[in-house]
C-alpha cells in the first residue's frame, strides 16, 4: 500500500458544519417547523410494572386533541435496532405498550395545536392500571414464579416463550478450561459491578412527521440511521419504502442512544397519520432519562497465569440487566465475549452470559457497547495479577495481548478478522514516558492526606462490523460522488455524523482520492430516497466503512473524469494525476512527463457539460470484510483527598492507534471527550433506581444526574493525547476508527490509579467519594 | 407514584409586570395575594414553575430596578438583592475582605447560572444548600426587607424557617443584604463539596475569624446542606472564641460542628458522609481563614 504525501488527510481544518453549529443555524429535528403542524406529548407509566386495564380518551378529545392508544397502533412487534440479522433479532415491543414494563414506558400519546394544550390533554387521559409486583432487581426477576415481564417475544416468524425473565443467554467455550486452570500458578477470581448510566447526549430524542398526499410519510427524526428508521416505519405501518422518506437532520450527540429507531418516532407517525397533519414530538429531558441507559453488568472473572506471566485460562460470567425491553441483549452478550477474547490470548476460555429482563429503563448500546464493562473487569484483574506476579503491568500485558497477526473479534464470534496494524506497543511505550510510569509509587506506599497514584489500562474498539462472511450483524454502506460543473464535488452519503466529524472526514477522503482541494468537497443534505443504504453509525465504523465507500465511489468518478481528460489532453488516463492547487481552488489534471498538458478539474467538468458529454458521477456500495481494532491506551494520575474521598484527575496521557489520523484536532477531541465520558463512568455518574418503586432516585431530573464537565478535566498542561504511527492496510488511506475506543479502558485506568494511590481495589462503579472514604475507614 | 413533570414546558398562563420601584413591587405582591412571584435571574424560579414545584399567576420582573443590583461598601458591605452572583464574585469590594463570599460565588454552579442568578434569589429560594448563605451568615448578614407596611431588618440566621421557607410576608421582598464590616485581622474561607463542580453542595462550610494577636477574638462557623436550613454551629464558635488556635482546638471545633448538624441521606450523598466531610471542611476552612487573618500556621 502506497503512502504518498497527502493533501487533505492529516491536516486540522475547520469542519464543514462548524459555523452552523456554533451560531445556532444548524437544523436539528426539534428545529423543524412545518405549516399546520401540531405538537405531541406522550403519557408515560408511573408504575414499573402494571397491566393497562383501560384508557379513557374522552377528556383529551374534548379539548380538541387527537389521541393514540394501544388500540390504534398496528399489532406489529418490533425491535428498534435492526442491525442484527433476522435469526438474532428479538422483537418485544409495540408502538405503544400493551403493558407497562418500566417507569416511563409510553402508554398513550396526544397531539394538539400547541405543546401546552397537548400536555393538558395528556393530563385529561384516564388510565386504569392493575399494578404488578415491580421486578426491579435481577435477582427478583429471576426468582422462580416471578411474573413474566414478557411471556413471549417474537424471533424470526415465531413467538418464543421467555423463561425466568431471562431474555437471552449465550455460552462460548474454547479449549480445555479445566486443564488451563490446572496449569496456572496463580488464579484470581473477582466480581465487578458496573452501573447503568444515562447517555447524557445533548439533544433529547425528537421527531417530526408529515403525512403526504400520496399516503406516504416524510420524517425528520433524531436517529443514527435514516435507512433503518425508514425500514421499520415501512414494516410497522405497512407502507412501501418508496413512500417512507426519512430526512437526515443534524443530531445533537448520541453516544449510542439513538442506535435504534427511537420509540417516539413510530408514536409520532401514528399521531400524524391519525391527525392527518404534521406532528412534532420533542421529548423532555425527564422523559429522555427514562428512555435509555448503558447496560448494567455484573461480571465474575477468573484468570489463571503461569509464574512467568502467561495466561492459561479464563472464565467469565456476565449477568446483564437489560431493563424492560430487549434492544440488543444477544449481540451484547456476543460482543462482550469478543472484547474479552480479543484483549489477551487465552488458550482456554469459558464465557457464560445471561441477560435478564427487569422493570427498569431499557438498556441500549452506549459508547463501547459492552467494552467499557469488559475492559473495567479485565484490565483491573490484569493489574492485580501483575501485582501478584510482581511484574510490571505493561510487561505482563504486552506478553499476553492480542496483536499483529492475531484474531480480533470485532462484533462477537461471527465477526472476526486478522490484525494487520498494531500500535499497542508504541502507545504503551510513549504513554509510559509521558506519564512517568517508571517513577510511579509502589501501590499503597503513599502517605499523607493527599495521595497520588498512576494507573494504566489498555484496550480498543472495533472499526466496523466487517467480516469475510455474513454473520449475525449487518454491515454495509454506500456513497454517491458527483463532480460538479465547476470542479467542486458533492458527496451523497446516508451516514449520520454524531458530532465527531465523521462526514467531514469522509469529505476529506474524497478530496484526497480525487486530488481536489478539501474545501471544494461538500456533504449533501440527504434522505432515504436519494441515498443508497447505510446500516447505522455505530461500531466505530464511520470513517473506516463510510469513508471507504466514499473513496471507492470517488475512485470510479475519477476514472470517468480521467477518460474525459484523455479526450481533451491526448494523454493516456493511466499517465495522468490530479493534484490540488490551493491558489486556483481546483484540482489540476496533468502528466508529470508532459508539463504543457494540463487542465483543471473545473475546466474539464465544464467541457463535459457544454459538450453534452455527460455527468461525472459514481455510486458504490461497500461491504467491509475486515474489522481492525483501533487500539487505545490510558494513563491517568489521580490525587485522592483521604479525608473526604474526593478524587482529582491531575494528569492523563491518552494514546490512540486509529491508523492514519484524518483530522488531528477532531481526533484529539475524541480522546478528550472519551476521557470525560470515561471519568463520568468511573467516578461520578451514579444513576440509581429505587428497588421498590422502580423509579430513578434522580426522579428523572437532570440536576441530580450529574456528569463531569470542564471543571473535572485535568488541567490542560496535564492532558496529553497522542497517536501511534500506524497504517491500516484495509482502511481508507490507512485509517481505522477512534470514537468508542476513545473511552473504553478509561474506568479501569481510574480503578488502577486508585489502587496505586491507596492500595485499595474498587470493583464497583462509580467509585464515589462516599465509597472511597468508607474503604479507607475500613482499612484503617 | 411518579408524576411526570418536566423542565421543558411552562404550562400555566402567567402575567408579567416590571415595576419601576420597590414600593410598586410590594404593592403588586400584595395585590396578587400570594399568587405573584418575584423574578430575578430565574435560575431557580423558572425551573420550579416548569417542574410544578412552585405556582404563580404573575411574575414581577426586577429589570427596571437597577438600584437592586448595586454593591456598595458603606459601613461593611451592602449587596442589592438583584446583584448577580458573577458581579459579586468580581467586585473589588468583595475581593480579599469578604473572601468566603467571593469563594462561595465562584463555587456557584456554572458560568451561565452565575451570570443570571442573584444573591437575593439564592437567599429567598431558601435551599439548605444555598451556596452564598453560609458565607453571608459568616459575615452576620442582615436581610433588609421591605413591604407595604415599611421596612425591617432580619438577621439572616432568623430568616429561614425550613427548606424553601422564610419569614417573609406575602407582600414583602428582600431589598438588600448588609454584611458587617471587617477589620485588618479578619480572615474567612468557604469550602464546598459537590458531586461535580457544577453542583448543589453535598456539604458546604464558611468560616470567619477575627484575629487579635495569637487569639481568635470572634468567629462564625456556618454550614450548608447539613440541616433543614443553612446553620451556624454555635458549639464550634464557642470552642474557638477567645482561644489561640492549635491542631487540637481546630479538631475540637470541627467535632462540635459535626455533632451539632442534622444531615440526611439523599440522592446527592449520605448522612454519614456529610457529617464526616463537614468536620473535615470546618477544619480546612478554619486553617485557611486563620492564615488569611495573618495568623501563624496552626500546629
Amino acid at each position: 500500500m502506497s503512502r504518498r504525501p497527502m493533501n487533505a488527510i492529516g491536516r486540522s481544518a475547520w469542519r464543514r458544519d462548524g459555523v452552523a453549529k456554533v451560531t445556532g443555524a444548524e437544523t436539528y429535528a426539534s428545529d423543524v417547523v412545518l405549516p399546520r403542524m401540531w405538537h405531541a406529548r406522550v403519557l408515560r407509566s408511573p408504575y414499573a410494572h402494571a397491566r393497562i386495564e383501560s384508557i379513557d380518551t374522552s377528556g383529551a378529545e374534548a379539548l380538541g386533541a387527537v389521541c393514540l392508544t394501544f388500540a390504534d397502533v398496528p399489532k406489529v412487534k418490533y425491535n428498534e435496532r435492526i442491525v442484527s440479522t433476522p435469526p438474532y433479532l428479538y422483537r418485544d415491543r409495540y408502538v405503544l405498550a400493551d403493558k407497562a414494563r418500566h417507569v416511563g414506558e409510553a402508554i398513550a400519546a396526544v397531539a394538539a395545536p400547541t405543546e401546552a394544550l397537548a400536555e393538558r390533554a395528556l393530563r385529561a387521559l384516564k388510565v386504569e392500571y392493575e399494578v404488578l409486583e415491580p421486578l426491579v432487581e435481577p435477582a427478583r426477576a429471576m426468582r422462580p414464579g416471578a411474573e413474566p415481564i414478557h411471556a413471549t417475544v417474537r424471533l424470526a416468524d415465531a413467538e418464543v416463550p421467555i423463561e425466568g425473565n431471562i431474555a437471552v443467554a449465550r455460552t462460548i467455550e474454547l479449549g480445555d478450561v479445566g486443564a488451563g486452570f490446572a496449569e496456572a500458578a496463580v488464579v484470581l477470581e473477582r466480581e465487578y459491578v458496573t452501573s447503568r448510566i444515562y447517555h447524557a447526549q445533548m439533544e433529547t430524542k425528537s421527531v417530526v412527521c408529515r403525512p403526504e398526499p400520496d399516503g406516504g410519510i416524510t420524517v425528520w427524526p433524531t436517529t443514527q440511521s435514516i435507512h433503518n428508521t425508514r425500514q421499520l416505519l415501512g414494516e410497522i405501518y405497512g407502507l412501501p419504502l418508496h413512500k417512507v422518506n426519512v430526512k437526515r437532520v443534524a443530531i445533537g450527540g448520541t453516544f449510542g442512544s439513538s442506535i435504534q429507531m427511537n420509540s417516539v418516532i413510530p408514536i409520532c407517525v401514528g399521531l400524524a397519520l391519525k391527525a392527518r397533519r404534521p406532528v412534532k414530538l420533542v421529548t423532555t429531558r425527564e422523559e429522555d432519562l427514562y428512555d435509555h441507559v448503558r447496560y448494567q453488568t455484573t461480571i465474575g472473572l477468573r484468570l489463571g497465569v503461569t509464574r512467568d506471566g502467561r495466561l492459561t485460562a479464563g472464565h467469565m460470567r456476565v449477568l446483564a440487566d437489560i431493563g424492560g425491553h430487549n434492544i440488543q441483549a444477544y449481540p451484547l452478550l456476543s460482543v462482550m465475549a469478543g472484547w474479552w477474547a480479543s484483549l489477551y490470548r487465552l488458550p482456554a476460555m469459558k464465557y457464560e452470559g445471561r441477560a435478564v429482563y427487569t422493570n427498569k429503563t431499557p438498556s441500549c448500546a452506549m459508547q463501547g457497547f459492552g467494552n467499557p464493562q469488559v475492559s473495567f473487569a479485565v484490565e483491573s484483574l490484569m493489574d492485580e495479577l501483575a501485582e501478584a506476579l510482581a511484574m510490571d503491568p505493561i510487561e505482563f500485558k504486552l506478553r499476553n495481548y492480542v496483536g499483529l497477526g492475531g484474531t480480533f473479534w470485532g462484533q462477537g464470534p461471527s465477526v472476526q478478522s486478522i490484525i494487520r496494524s498494531d500500535g499497542a506497543p508504541e502507545l504503551l511505550r510513549v504513554g509510559a514516558e509521558k506519564i512517568g510510569w517508571s517513577a510511579r509509587p509502589a501501590a499503597g506506599s503513599a502517605t499523607g492526606r493527599y495521595r497520588r497514584g498512576v494507573g494504566m489500562a489498555r484496550g480498543f474498539h472495533t472499526s466496523s462490523a466487517g467480516a469475510p462472511k455474513p454473520g449475525e450483524v449487518i454491515d454495509y454502506t454506500g456513497a454517491l460522488v458527483k463532480i460538479n460543473e465547476d470542479g467542486s464535488v458533492d458527496v451523497v452519503h446516508a451516514m449520520m455524523d454524531h458530532g465527531g466529524g465523521t462526514l467531514d472526514a469522509i469529505a476529506k477522503i474524497v478530496a484526497e482520492e480525487l486530488g481536489v482541494p478539501a474545501d471544494r468537497v461538500g456533504i449533501s443534505p440527504v434522505d432515504t430516497r436519494t441515498t443508497v443504504y447505510d446500516v447505522v453509525t455505530h461500531a466505530t465504523r464511520g470513517v473506516y466503512a463510510g469513508g471507504a465507500a466514499a473513496q471507492r465511489a470517488a475512485r470510479r468518478a475519477k476514472a470517468i473524469l480521467l477518460d474525459y481528460a484523455t479526450r481533451v489532453l491526448g494523454i493516456e488516463a493511466d499517465a495522468l494525476v490530479i493534484e490540488p492547487d490551493a491558489a486556483l481552488g481546483q484540482g489540476v489534471i496533468h502528466c508529470p512527463a508532459v508539463p504543457d498538458k494540463r487542465i483543471t478539474v473545473g475546466a474539464l467538468a465544464k467541457l463535459c457539460q457544454t459538450n453534452s458529454w455527460g455527468s461525472i458521477a459514481a455510486v458504490e456500495s461497500l461491504r467491509p470484510v475486515h474489522c481492525p481494532p483501533a487500539f487505545v491506551t490510558y494513563f491517568v494520575e489521580v490525587e485522592v483527598d483521604t479525608e473526604t474521598g474526593a478524587v482529582t484527575t491531575t494528569r492523563a496521557a491518552i494514546g490512540s492507534d486509529c491508523g492514519t489520523v484524518v483530522n488531528p484536532d477532531l481526533a484529539r477531541g475524541q480522546l478528550e471527550g472519551g476521557l470525560s465520558k470515561g471519568a463520568g463512568y468511573a467516578l461520578y455518574e451514579d444513576a440509581r433506581w429505587d428497588a421498590e418503586s422502580g423509579e430513578l432516585l434522580s426522579r428523572g431530573f437532570w440536576i441530580d444526574s450529574k456528569v463531569p464537565a470542564m471543571s473535572e478535566s485535568p488541567p490542560l498542561a496535564g492532558l496529553e493525547t497522542f497517536f501511534a504511527t500506524t497504517w491500516e492496510p484495509t482502511g481508507p488511506f490507512g485509517a481505522k476508527g477512534i470514537g468508542e475506543a476513545a473511552t473504553n479502558p478509561c474506568a479501569a485506568a481510574y480503578a488502577n490509579a486508585l489502587a496505586n494511590a491507596l492500595g485499595i481495589r474498587f470493583r464497583e462503579l462509580p467509585i464515589t467519594p462516599e465509597k472511597i472514604l468508607a474503604a479507607l475507614q475500613a482499612a484503617r | 407514584m411518579l408524576t411526570f413533570t418536566n423542565s421543558h414546558l411552562l404550562l400555566g398562563e402567567l402575567d408579567y409586570v416590571e415595576p419601576a420601584s420597590v414600593d410598586e413591587a410590594c404593592a403588586l405582591l400584595a395585590e396578587h395575594a400570594g399568587e405573584a412571584r418575584l423574578l430575578a435571574g430565574g435560575t431557580d424560579l423558572l425551573v420550579q414553575l416548569k417542574l410544578e414545584r412552585a405556582e404563580a399567576r404573575c411574575l414581577i420582573g426586577m429589570r427596571r430596578l437597577p438600584e437592586l443590583r448595586r454593591i456598595t461598601g458603606e459601613d461593611g458591605l451592602v449587596l442589592g438583592a438583584a446583584a448577580t452572583i458573577r458581579s459579586i464574585a468580581r467586585s473589588a469590594l468583595v475581593r480579599g475582605r469578604y473572601a468566603a463570599l467571593q469563594e462561595a460565588c465562584e463555587a456557584f454552579s456554572t458560568l451561565q447560572v452565575m451570570v443570571m442568578g442573584t444573591v437575593g434569589g439564592n437567599v429567598c429560594n431558601a435551599s439548605p444548600a444555598a451556596d452564598t448563605v453560609p458565607a453571608l451568615l459568616a459575615f452576620d448578614a442582615r436581610a433588609g426587607l421591605r413591604g407595604r407596611h415599611g421596612e425591617r431588618a432580619v438577621p439572616l440566621d432568623e430568616l429561614f424557617v425550613g427548606p424553601g421557607r422564610t419569614v417573609l410576608h406575602a407582600d414583602e421582598m428582600l431589598e438588600s443584604l448588609r454584611l458587617a464590616p471587617v477589620s485588618a485581622g479578619t480572615g474567612s474561607a468557604f469550602l464546598k463539596l459537590g458531586r461535580v463542580a457544577a453542583d448543589i453542595a453535598k456539604v458546604s462550610v464558611a468560616v470567619r475569624l477575627d484575629r487579635e494577636g495569637e487569639h481568635i477574638r470572634d468567629c462564625r462557623v456556618a454550614l450548608g446542606a447539613v440541616a433543614p436550613t443553612p446553620v451556624r454551629s454555635g458549639e464550634a464558635e464557642r470552642a474557638l472564641r477567645g482561644q489561640a488556635p492549635s491542631a487540637a482546638l481546630v479538631q475540637d471545633a470541627a467535632r462540635a460542628a459535626a455533632d451539632e448538624i442534622r444531615p440526611i441521606t439523599d440522592v446527592r450523598s449520605t448522612a454519614a458522609y456529610r457529617r464526616h466531610a463537614a468536620g473535615v471542611l470546618v477544619q480546612d476552612a478554619i486553617r485557611r481563614a486563620w492564615a488569611r487573618a495573618g495568623g501563624r500556621e496552626i500546629r
